[in-house]
């Protein structure tokens, strides 16, 4: 028997699924466009040069005779700690060096859907706005983990593995968990503050601008009035990246860059990410999608 | 009936945007029409799912409009009267892309993406980015996404609007294509009478928030007594008093059309029996119905 | 009639791209449509017209006169622009009457015809509120307002009615049917070829850059060789019908449509068709409801000419 298709356009006779994660598209897609731009590649290998370093080190500590010389006068290098990860993960560069990854991977995530008019195309769809926001937020997520907690977490195997024991381990039984918990720290924080504001301009470029910015001038701004205010160490609650690094220094159980309790800068980004919810909330409006 | 609301009402903060809003519709491509500001936009909005009405209850593909608005949602396509894509996509990806967000699997949503971007006249075009569209291709673009996952009902904003002339041409023969053959639902709003006279059959009239007229067109325009258009070649005063005699009002255009109003009962036969004794020649012939402007004025009010 | 706009051999590139290429025309007063496809040269045309541009080659002449840097001429044109160029921060009356001011007139004249203009399009009770609040329809009524401010004898409008609802279309419509029987030169580009068709019987038709087509649309539509005209009878026999037209000569081609009640038919001498037809429909005893020429319209006419 044969049969002939008429050309044109036929019905589809699957079937409509309920996804389990009605979001996957959007991260997935939202990932695959950041690396089709040449800048992103760059720096997101460049932000893997410090765990590199760090790598680097926790080979020479193991085979202190071989680096006799090398070893001389640094004794940082000697003793792998959970300080000797904080300091990797937290330190100025590193920072820096993930809102630079950050702002090339995600700040058009939402900029650009809101200048392309193309929100009404995703909200026609059985798509809630909150799947909408979990799908962008899932790839600011992705990024940070695979910068953070990935690395950092493979170097514990490998420290475990030029040891050549779990002693490591057993001395400090959390630390993978303070590398996790940092992650996720700086995972949630960066999510919230990257998109609002990504929601916050149509233009990818002005909000890149603003990421830039705004982590920038915070610090500055924290500067000045710590030098004004008769070096009140409060004002840096004013600097992103200060609150950052004293959250990650209570993280790892390391002494507090700060003279203030840590519950103050968990306070601050706490309160970003409430602003930023509430400002995405509104931004977004799925009703607004047809004019 | 794919469409059944009944008194939807909304407001936004004091406007009250619909008032009381009861329609049907099943069959045939329908056509959306009012004023700017009269209801259009809220109520495309609670037919797609967007909107809970304050007042008012409905079922759409016989999903309650209220409880069941993402599977509503799930089985309608909607294409949008702004400009909208994705940067840094090409077609394919694109359309696949909102097939899956529809809910295809990903591997369905691809095949079906090359499949409707050939419908749609895109097929030689589909790998290219879509920052280097024409605005015809956009267009084009809006319909595909909007077909990917096999809708039952497809709601069209301003389809034709920034088209030249053959693009709109192009456009409005796929979406007759769609409405005809393809057992689809089509929701057409727009401003361009002409389209919507090509295309629908029925038409839902908004005015400030109620319905002003709804119905089939033909019903609509139809006018109850007997009035006829013509146009006529060669000596014509001969067959005015023929016609005349036989108790017509006879009336004549400046561009050259002639209107004939005939008795109730009359036969239609009866004019080409006239011109055939009177020696003119019948070029045009059509019983006339109210023009869909005309139509549009007269319901809506303001003239 | 004397040409009110003329263009002789007219050429203009934008360095390789070609915008117009040798054209030569001349528009008389009353409504003339331009249409053609996106990139025909429409655009570019217009600018010359209005004095946007400089020709490569050639020269327009409004009423005998270069248009080209001659700013006495201004008073004398009105344009409509296709795309929103607003000061989004002034008031629709004060951008009317800022335009205005460029022509000289006093602030009692300027007062009273920002009045007129926008009494003209229906804005005086929204004409204190700022543009950015207006609708798509309001801007639009707005820029036609600026085009006719200083009542020029020529108006040239780029797509005037996009944008607008069907009354709000309707009204401009007989507006610029009024310009007509007033006298002035209206010169309307749209995409929508019936709302050309609405407007005007005249027309030029411009296609990769050179003038495919100009004048009456039946006139044109009887030059076009190519394609037969076509004429439908829906009637209560079509094929008792078709019997009796299959043996003409004429008739080029039979069209059996899907209602079963229509015929079409193709013949290149529509004189002799029509001559023979109420005869047959009254011998055949047919009732018959519509007689049309489905391809003697504007569409059709740019499809046959530009092609698909």
């Amino acid at each position: 028997m044969a049969t002939v298709r008429e050309k044109g356009y036929s019905h589809w006779d699957g079937r409509l699924g309920e996804r389990r994660f009605p979001c996957w598209p959007i991260t997935r897609t939202g990932v695959q466009l950041a690396f089709k731009k040449k800048t992103f590649r760059f720096f997101f290998a460049m932000a893997y040069l410090a765990p590199f370093a760090a790598l680097g080190g926790l080979y020479v500590s193991e085979r202190l005779e071989d680096f006799k010389a090398l070893v001389k006068s640094n004794k940082a290098l000697l003793s792998i700690d959970p300080k000797y990860f904080l300091g990797f993960m937290t330190n100025w560069s590193a920072l820096f060096g993930l809102t630079l990854v950050l702002v090339f991977a995600a700040a058009g995530l939402i900029a650009d859907d809101l200048k392309h008019n193309s929100l009404q195309l995703y909200f026609s769809r059985p798509l809630r706005k909150r799947d909408y926001l979990a799908g962008k937020m899932a790839v600011i997520a992705f990024f940070v983990l695979a910068l953070t907690a990935l690395p950092y977490l493979i170097l514990v195997v490998f420290k475990l593995i030029f040891a050549g024991n779990l002693k490591f381990l057993a001395a400090y039984p959390w630390l993978p968990l303070s590398i996790i918990g940092w992650s996720l720290l700086l995972t949630v924080f960066f999510a919230f503050y990257i998109l609002l504001l990504s929601a916050s301009s149509r233009s990818s470029r002005y909000v890149s601008i603003l990421i830039f910015m705004t982590y920038l001038f915070s610090d500055a701004l924290a500067g000045i009035l710590w030098g004004i205010f008769n070096k009140n160490p409060f004002m840096w609650l004013f600097s992103l990246r200060a609150n950052l690094q004293q959250a990650g220094a209570f993280l790892f159980g390391q002494k507090l860059p700060l003279a203030i309790p840590a519950g103050w800068s968990f306070a601050v980004l706490a309160g970003i990410c409430v602003l930023s919810a509430a400002v995405l909330s509104r931004k977004i409006r799925g009703v607004e999608v047809i004019k | 009936m794919s469409i059944e609301v009944k008194d939807l009402s909304f407001r936004y903060g004091k406007i009250q945007a619909l008032d009381g809003v009861t329609v049907r519709l099943g069959e045939g491509a329908v056509g959306l029409l009012g004023p700017n500001g009269a209801g259009k936009s809220t109520l495309l909005r609670i037919l797609l799912g967007f909107l809970v009405p304050e007042r008012g209850e409905g079922r759409i593909l016989d999903y309650d409009i209220r409880r069941d608005q993402a599977m509503i949602r799930r089985s309608v396509g909607y294409m949008p009267e702004s400009d909208c894509f994705v940067a840094g996509m090409d077609a394919v990806t694109f359309t696949a892309y909102f097939g899956e967000l529809s809910g295809m699997p990903r591997q369905e949503a691809m095949k079906r993406a090359h499949e409707v971007l050939f419908y749609v006249g895109l097929g030689e075009a589909r790998y290219r980015l879509l920052d280097t569209y024409s605005a015809g291709m956009k267009q084009r673009l809006k319909l595909a996404q909007a077909l990917v996952h096999d809708p039952k009902i497809l709601f069209l904003d301003e389809p034709t609007s920034n088209l030249d002339p053959t693009g709109r041409a192009e456009v409005l023969e796929l979406i007759r294509d769609i409405s005809t053959h393809k057992s689809i639902q089509v929701i057409l709003s727009s401003h361009i009478l002409d389209d919507i006279e090509s295309l629908c059959e029925t038409v839902v009239i908004l005015k400030q928030g109620r319905i002003a007229a709804e119905g089939r067109m033909d019903d609509l325009r139809a006018i109850q007594y007997n009035l006829y258009e013509l146009r006529l070649r060669g000596e014509g005063g001969g067959f005015r008093k023929d016609l005349e005699a036989m108790g017509c009002r006879v009336e004549e255009m400046e561009d050259g059309l002639v209107k004939v109003y005939a008795a109730e009962a009359s036969d239609p036969m009866d004019l080409f029996r006239a011109a055939a004794r009177t020696g003119v020649q019948v070029r045009y012939f059509k019983k006339s119905q109210t023009s869909l402007e005309d139509l549009f004025a007269g319901v809506v009010g303001v003239d | 009639m004397s040409a009110i706009i003329a263009a002789a051999h007219l050429s203009k590139w934008y360095g390789n791209v070609l915008g117009l290429n040798d054209v030569s025309l001349e528009i008389e007063d009353g409504i003339t449509g331009l249409l053609g496809p996106n990139g025909a040269g429409k655009s570019t045309f217009m600018k010359l017209v209005t004095g946007q541009l400089k020709p490569n080659i050639g020269a327009v002449t409004v009423r005998g006169r270069p248009v080209w840097n001659d700013p006495a001429i201004f008073p004398e044109i009105g344009f409509c622009p296709e795309h929103d160029v607003f000061y989004e921060d002034m008031t629709g009356r004060e951008f009317v009457a800022g335009l205005l001011r460029f022509y000289g007139y006093t602030q009692a004249e300027i007062r009273e015809r920002t009045a007129r203009a926008l009494d003209l399009v229906e804005l005086t009770a929204d004409q204190d509120r700022l543009i950015r609040g207006y609708s798509r329809g309001m801007r639009q009524r707005i820029k036609f307002a600026q085009a006719v401010a200083h009542d020029p004898g020529i108006i040239i409008l780029d797509e005037p009615l996009s944008g607008l609802d069907p009354l709000g279309k309707r009204k401009l419509i007989r507006l610029i049917k009024e310009f007509r029987t007033q006298g002035r030169t209206v010169l309307v580009s749209s995409h929508v070829l019936p709302e050309i068709e609405a407007l005007t019987s005249r027309i030029v038709l411009i296609h990769q850059g050179k003038i495919l087509a100009q004048g009456d649309i039946s006139s044109i539509r009887k030059l076009i060789d190519s394609h037969p005209h076509q004429i439908s009878v829906r009637s209560s026999d079509p094929r008792a019908l078709a019997a009796r037209f299959v043996a003409d000569a004429s008739v080029e081609k039979m069209t059996f449509a899907a209602d079963g009640r229509t015929l079409v038919v193709e013949t290149r001498d529509r004189d002799v068709f029509f001559g023979r037809l109420t005869g047959v429909v009254l011998e055949a005893g047919l009732a018959v409801d519509e007689i049309s020429s489905p391809d003697d319209n504007l569409q059709a006419v740019f499809e046959y000419l530009v092609g698909k």
